[in-house]
């Protein structure tokens, strides 16, 4: 299978308990999206049966460990790895997220946010085009959730994502779910957010699910993808059009006949805009 | 306003500090110190799920609590250097080793030694061994350069030595055994070989000659340090069967007919 786009349909997040599955029964899934650290092994089983998998069916790698926003030096040896990766299985797209994962040398191996402010984007761009010139393509980035917001941010998210895609020219993976966490953990409007993500940077859609707590909405990524959540992306996919769109689930992971009912919810919406750009 | 690595550290320490601690950072809206713990337990969450995915039996072994807390003290200890949780891990069995809560279970620093063998024989590159060139190039060897080689190992395959029935012990802690659990303390030394076939890891326990020859060859000493090394473990340790063996079935994947050194042994 050649290195194209995603399709503009539902994809679905690949996860080690239902690779077996996947392989032996191959559903119609369009897509699929993997956590690229999962597969910088050397070989082995799990490389193998991605390989298997991707020789049907369009890829996306999805980082979790660059940490593009740290103040430490960006990795060689996670790029080398990453681009190893991507000569291997020649993703449709690449993505990491707008956060940092460390700093002086530790790792949390966690997705933490970053202020908003004019030195955290002149550094993030910086990072992302020195990670685009290392790996000699175009790298997508992904809005996290946060459940606390620093004082010293001199702007919305919304301005700072939007800035970093603009100076970068790099991809926006939008998570939709982020948005509305974020909107409701810090008090802002999901609607103002979303309008303000530039359109033509959009490569990829995630959407998960939340939990509610006292404290606040915590991104598990381990529930169905809540209704405010579907609203949202519905009006999304109304301004920008179908896109390609990714139902994750990490934890508490469920049979993979519930992310195939999830799909079938997104690709409704996809076919509704579909029919009207048609 | 602090720059930008000031907050990040501010931020690590915060993270670091104990539940519920104020963080020298200035953080927006309310609870800022509660909402700061969801990281905490969230971070604390991801390395207790990786390692136990790592170390399924020493988890069984001491239970899910003590497994949690001996996961917190290790990333305390030992914390992660990596953005590639999967890298995360390799120095449980020497900490184990030291950890008190654990010390009445003596065999447990080698199960975990074991199973991180295992974890990194799955992710090891696929092997390319070809017996038959091996075969012709060592027949081919002049025999005055024949002490000097060093043989180069297939990536996946790990010894490991220890004086407890190691891989009974792990045996009977697979998901699948419903058979006889007891283990029997007096059988031992194990000397084992893990390594990846194309079924998956096999385990294998392995004579002492046999043993001390292929471990003294994977620290990359010369065939003449190897020998003696398996000589030294058993009189009686049969090279010709060493090598057939072991060059039959992909362990060992190639000679270099390296300049003599005046040193037998490890050479690094």
């Amino acid at each position: 299978m050649s290195n194209d786009a995603l399709p503009a349909a539902c994809g679905l997040g690949l996860r080690a308990p239902h690779v077996r599955q996947v392989l032996s029964e191959r559903p119609p899934v369009p897509w699929f999206e993997v956590h690229s650290e999962n597969y910088f092994a050397d070989g082995g089983p799990a490389l193998t049966a991605l390989e298997r998998i991707r020789a049907t069916c369009a890829l996306s790698l999805h980082g979790v460990g660059l940490s593009l926003g740290s103040t430490d030096p960006l990795s060689h040896a996670h790029l080398d790895r990453l681009a190893r990766l991507i000569a291997r299985v020649e993703p449709a797209l690449v993505s990491e997220h707008l956060c940092w994962s460390g700093v002086g040398g530790r790792h949390f191996n966690d997705l933490l946010p970053l202020p908003f402010t004019d030195e955290a984007i002149a550094h993030l761009c910086a990072r992302i085009c020195e990670a685009q010139d290392y790996l000699g393509r175009e790298i997508a980035v992904e809005n996290v959730s946060a459940y606390v917001a620093f004082g010293d941010s001199t702007m919305p998210e919304w301005e700072f994502v939007a800035e970093v895609v603009r100076r970068t020219g790099c991809k926006l993976l939008l998570d939709v779910n982020n948005a509305f966490v974020n909107a409701m953990n810090h008090g802002f409007d999901a609607d103002r957010y979303l309008a303000a993500m530039p359109a033509d940077a959009i490569a990829e859609i995630h959407l998960a699910g939340f939990e509610r707590t006292d404290l606040c909405l915590i991104d598990t990524h381990g529930a169905r993808v809540a209704p405010e959540v579907w609203a949202l992306y519905r009006k999304t996919i109304a301004r920008i059009g179908p896109h390609p769109t990714l139902i994750e689930w990490d934890i508490d992971i469920p049979e993979f006949a519930v992310l195939e009912d999830e799909a079938a919810t997104a690709e409704a919406i996809l076919t509704e805009h579909h029919a009207v750009a048609a | 306003m602090p720059s930008l690595h000031e907050l990040q550290r501010r931020f690590a320490d915060a993270l670091l500090a104990g539940e519920g601690a104020q963080p020298a950072v200035r953080l927006a809206g309310t609870k800022t110190a509660e909402r700061l713990g969801i990281y905490r337990r969230t971070i604390a969450t991801n390395y207790r799920n990786a390692l136990a995915a790592t170390y399924p039996v020493v988890c069984r072994l001491v239970g899910a609590r003590l497994f949690h807390a001996s996961v917190d003290a290790h990333v305390a200890m030992h914390p992660s250097r990596s953005g590639d949780l999967n890298e995360y891990g390799g120095t449980f069995g020497d900490f184990l080793a030291g950890y008190p809560a654990v010390s009445e279970l003596r065999y447990l620093p080698d199960v975990a030694r074991l199973e991180w063998a295992i974890d990194v024989a799955n992710r090891a590159a696929d092997s390319n061994a070809d017996p038959e060139s091996v075969l012709r190039a060592l027949a081919a060897c002049p025999g005055d350069r024949l002490p000097s080689l060093l043989l180069t190992m297939d990536g996946s395959s790990r010894m490991i030595e220890s004086p407890f029935p190691l891989l009974r012990i792990w045996q009977v802690n697979q998901p699948g055994h419903d058979g006889e659990m007891s283990v029997d303390f007096a059988v031992g030394p194990d000397r084992l070989r893990v390594r990846r076939e194309r079924s998956g890891v096999a385990l294998e326990r392995m004579a002492s000659g046999d043993f001390a020859w292929l471990a003294a060859l994977s620290t990359r000493a010369n065939l003449a340090g190897a020998i003696s090394a398996g000589q030294h473990a058993d009189a009686t340790f049969d090279l010709g069967g060493a090598l057939h063996r072991y060059i039959g079935d992909g362990t060992i994947t190639g000679i270099v007919d390296a300049p003599l050194t005046g040193t037998s042994g490890a050479s690094d």
